[in-house]
């Protein structure tokens, strides 16, 4: 597969040009996935689409008949860093996994509102999940190495993707260097995965993620196996990585969101009168604001222990 | 319903609350007990006030040990970050407040003997009056938390500069008639301006509250208009 190819596997037909233009803005505005490999200068007109990787209106998620989480309207911008912090059950990793398709995998589950992913409605029937999980990779909480050799995790994707042979040294190389784990690893890069400490195997799985060359990276609570040396390395790593990836980050540590993330999404849970719990975005705003002065009292409550 | 998981924390975060109102209201104590001194040029009275100032010396660097402490092990953010950026700030006006007083207890030695007119007295326990006022309403004003109560208090303290103005106008007449010499004279003008600082630092802390409740201080309005500027010369 190369990098290209669009997010959809039927081609838009002619009837559908408000659809074929989105697809060329999009291809336009990403250096990466443009054909013509000219980096385009965006215009000021459309400056507010090409700082907007995702932007959804009125999303909720139903696990069968159980609403999960609630009317969430909120965008994600272009190279920035994304904390989604709230107690267990407010429905952050239901929300996250909504970025790449994640929750189709789970039995039952459905997503109902808008998330537009540059333009292009995510939830349309359209659209190829597996390639949505291209360009929008994810890393777990826990290091989810494959039982293969150092070389093949990283090779995986990129080989699926139809990477020549001799492309792949190069890939393996690079994802590894930019995920700070080369130096640590090239002497021994035919050996398992499984020889490697938790923050290194993390770094691994960043490493895979990256090597496919995804627009945005979703990480779903990635230090909270690791002891604080990882974390820290993972830390600064993502502080790097978004020079050039879109960074959403589930995270239980709040000092974590704190000092990593440019925005902060607060949610929260409610239960209705049946008991079921329901998860809502309380507050979005810069993660400098949460942290000193956030606006609605409930997010003041969580996050200086005096729990609502 | 409001379940507490950081206990100790906020536990702690009271009691620098607590130290605070207490260091409040020594000041506003040692304000009205140095007047008394110097109305009745007791200088036994006023070197008990001096002595006393080691009291709020030692008391306001515990409660600066106990800032540095939360902020170096409890991460505070948000109203607990205020709150402690805060009491860091308010440590330091009342205990330059304290200082004032001792400064006002040092001079009833160096008037010993002099004959205050009656409206320079008057004046004086009018200062004095004003200076407990406004300390006393700034500490109410954090105790309470209460950012309302906090933002006349620049108002107020038109009242206090406007008797300092009064006082030091009556204190140089007392001179021209040849009631007292010069030396005298500048002492009970500095002391006067001993009242008006006290005012000012009341002041001080209910700005420091205003910024405590919502995270805003009186200064961002002409800071706003100088970063203004400062883009626009950037442009």
């Amino acid at each position: 597969m190369t990098p290209e190819k669009a997010l959809m596997t039927q081609e838009p037909d002619a009837t559908a040009p408000e659809v074929m233009a989105t697809a060329e803005t999009v291809a336009s505005q990403h250096p990466r996935i443009d054909v013509s490999g000219a980096a385009a200068t965006p215009m000021a007109a459309n400056r507010a689409d090409t700082q907007t990787v995702f932007r959804c209106d009125d999303v909720h998620v139903y696990y069968g008949d159980f609403l999960a989480l609630r009317n969430v309207s909120l965008s994600i911008a272009v190279h920035e860093v994304t904390a989604f912090i709230g107690p267990s059950g407010c429905g952050k990793t239901t929300f996250l996994r909504c970025f790449n398709r994640m929750n189709e995998l789970i039995e039952g589950a459905r997503v109902e509102g808008s998330i537009n992913y540059h333009g292009v409605e995510l939830y349309q029937d359209e659209v190829d999940p597996v390639e949505v999980r291209r360009r929008v990779g994810m890393v777990f909480q826990k290091p989810n190495p494959f039982p293969k050799s150092i070389y093949d995790n990283i090779a995986y994707g990129p080989r699926l993707a139809g990477a020549k042979r001799s492309e792949l040294d190069d890939i393996v190389e690079r994802s590894l260097t930019r995920a700070a784990l080369w130096d640590e690893v090239r002497d021994r890069l035919k050996t398992s995965a499984y020889g490697l400490s938790g923050g290194q195997q993390q770094r691994l799985c960043i490493a895979r993620a990256i090597a496919v060359q995804p627009d945005v990276v979703l990480m779903d609570e990635p230090c909270s196996a690791l002891d604080p040396i990882a974390t820290g390395r993972i830390e600064e790593l993502i502080a790097e990585l978004k020079t050039d990836y879109t960074i959403i980050i589930v995270t239980h540590n709040m000092q974590q969101a704190a000092r990593i993330s440019d925005m902060t999404a607060f949610f929260s849970v409610q239960a209705n009168e049946m008991g079921q719990r329901t998860g809502e975005l309380v507050e979005y705003a810069p993660t400098s604001l949460i942290f000193t002065n956030p606006e609605d009292p409930r997010t003041e409550a969580y996050i200086t222990g005096r729990v609502g | 319903m409001t379940e507490e998981v950081r206990t100790e924390f906020h536990q702690l975060m009271d009691e620098v609350r607590a130290d605070l109102v207490q260091m409040g209201g020594m000041v506003a104590e040692g304000i009205s007990a140095v007047t008394a001194a110097l109305l009745a040029g007791d200088i036994g009275g006023a070197d008990q006030i001096i002595a006393a100032d080691d009291e709020l010396d030692l008391l306001s660097i515990e409660t600066e040990e106990k800032c540095v402490r939360l902020l170096a092990l409890q991460q505070p953010v948000a109203v607990d970050l205020r709150t402690i950026l805060t009491d860091l700030r308010m440590i330091s006006e009342i205990e330059r407040s304290g200082d004032l007083v001792t400064n006002i207890a040092k001079a009833v030695a160096r008037l010993h003997g002099v004959e205050l007119e009656p409206r320079v007295r008057g004046l004086i326990d009018r200062m004095r009056q004003q200076a407990v006022k406004l300390t006393a309403m700034a500490m109410d004003a954090y105790a309470e938390r209460d950012a309302g109560l906090a933002s006349v208090l620049n108002d107020m303290d038109d009242v206090l500069d406007d008797l300092h103005n009064e006082y030091i106008v009556s204190v140089f007449a007392s001179h021209e008639l040849g009631r007292i010499d010069i030396q005298h004279a500048v002492q009970l003008a500095v002391v006067g301006r001993f009242y008006e600082r006290i005012g000012d630092h009341a002041v001080n802390v209910a700005e420091r509250v205003e910024f405590l409740v919502t995270g805003e201080l009186p200064e961002h309005l002409g800071a706003n208009r100088a970063r203004a500027r400062r883009e626009q010369d950037e442009m």
